[in-house]
């Protein structure tokens, strides 16, 4: 019974296939068209600000990042060769561009004492899946931003954007062990954020 | 199984990464604890509805502000020919045999251009009777053609395989060079699609052939 759920919820993001016009577009702006580059910009600038968004928590900075993240595809589009999806390499281009403006900040990824562990969870049937499937996107979204970097940063990579334990301990430098680590508080601290709001909406 | 050991598992658990004595553990226990098998599924509603959390769109006025940072690049692009030319007065070149082979093919490109525009337009104004010196406009024959889309094919392939190995903006430099190359073939091959006859055009799709054969000779060394 188990297993059949874990199946269903198993099922990561899929990868977009390669587009043809992606690789044309991207040949075409690294020739220096700038209608390309315009065009690049109209079928992507949504997943970036979103992963920007998602990671950062923060609308303004979001879009500072977004905007960075295009003028790095201007500079680096010569160097996409096309054999990874250009999804792919913006995708790790983002990613990369917002752990660098954490680094630049000194924010750490890695858990703090001050963030605190979870208490063991004990609690009555009454929070249930039912109510929290109450809860609309809207809510997860605003939980997910609450999350400290460092939770938001492995749960964001993981859940919502479909990376592996091995890519993101690689891509933030820390053991796999620990990104594991991040993603399980994330989740838990995602639950309780949850779990008060349904409680203070009285749903 | 205590709560504590299975809710610390119950992460892994659901994403199917605990091994087989661990998951049956954590089994047993999710049958018979109500609290813990609640975490369970709070969890797997919360990474069902983070796979199909809407894009965001972001401020209209974001778009302008990328288009003037890149207008802000193009300057410092466009400023290396500078750099040439001010090489060139000094006589202190600091060239690398790329950028003197993409500038040479895009010098020799835009020289036969102008020869054969020149070359149209004179021709417009010779007499009738006046004998057109055609000898310097090379015929291009399907001979011609095979053989140097033969060699263009060999040094492409070459070039594919070094290519990983150069740096972004020696990549770019290629790129352009040979995109600027190829629609000059493509718009020859256009005009001789509409008159087969058109010597102006055959020469300047050889020129074209040629060019190319040199910026692949240029980069298959990198």
């Amino acid at each position: 019974m188990a297993s059949n759920t874990l199946t269903l919820t198993m099922t990561v993001a899929s990868e977009p296939a390669q587009s043809a016009s992606d690789l044309e577009l991207a040949r075409a702006a690294a020739a220096g068209s700038s209608a390309a580059f315009e065009k690049l910009y109209e079928q992507h600038h949504r997943r970036v600000y979103s992963l920007c968004l998602r990671m950062l928590g923060n609308t303004s900075q979001a879009e500072d990042l977004t905007q960075e993240v295009f003028l790095q595809v201007y500079k680096k589009i010569g160097s996409f060769r096309g054999e990874s999806a250009f999804t792919t390499w913006l995708h790790r281009l983002t990613v990369n561009q917002v752990l660098m403006h954490f680094r630049r900040r000194g924010v750490k990824l890695e858990h703090t004492s001050e963030e605190g562990d979870f208490a063991n969870v004990v609690e009555t049937p009454l929070q249930s899946t039912r109510r929290i499937s109450m809860v609309d996107r809207l809510a997860l979204e605003k939980a997910i931003s609450q999350l400290p970097p460092g939770y938001r940063t492995a749960f964001v990579l993981h859940d919502v954007e479909g990376y592996e334990h091995e890519e993101i301990a690689k891509m933030l430098g820390v053991t796999i062990g620990t990104s594991k680590s991040q993603l399980h508080k994330a989740r838990m601290r995602l639950r309780e954020l949850l779990t008060k709001k349904i409680a203070a909406t009285g749903e | 199984m205590l709560c504590n050991e299975c809710q610390e598992l119950i992460s892994e658990y659901i994403d199917g990464a605990v091994e087989l004595g661990e998951q049956v553990k954590v089994e047993r226990h999710l049958a018979d604890c109500e609290p813990c098998r609640a975490v369970r599924d709070d969890f797997l509603q919360i990474v069902h509805f983070s796979h199909q959390l809407p894009e965001h769109a972001p401020a209209t006025a974001l778009w302008p502000r990328i288009r003037a940072g890149v207008a802000e690049l193009q300057p410092r692009l466009w400023s290396r020919p500078i750099r040439w030319w001010a090489g060139l007065r000094t006589l202190n070149f600091n060239l690398s045999v790329p950028q003197i082979a993409a500038g040479a093919a895009a010098l020799v490109i835009v020289i036969s251009i102008g020869v054969i525009v020149t070359q149209r337009e004179n021709r417009s104004f010779q007499p009738i009777d006046g004998k057109v010196q055609q000898a310097d406009v090379v015929p291009l024959s399907n001979v011609d053609v095979q053989q140097l889309e033969k060699r263009i094919n060999s040094l492409s392939r070459s070039v594919e395989e070094r290519k990983n190995s150069w740096d972004p903006e020696l990549r770019t430099t290629f790129e352009r060079n040979l995109y600027y190359i190829d629609q000059s073939l493509t718009e020859c091959r256009h005009q001789l699609k509409d008159n087969p006859a058109d010597d102006v055009s055959q020469e300047l799709m050889l020129n074209a052939y040629r060019e190319k054969v040199r910026l692949l000779e240029g980069f298959e060394k990198f």
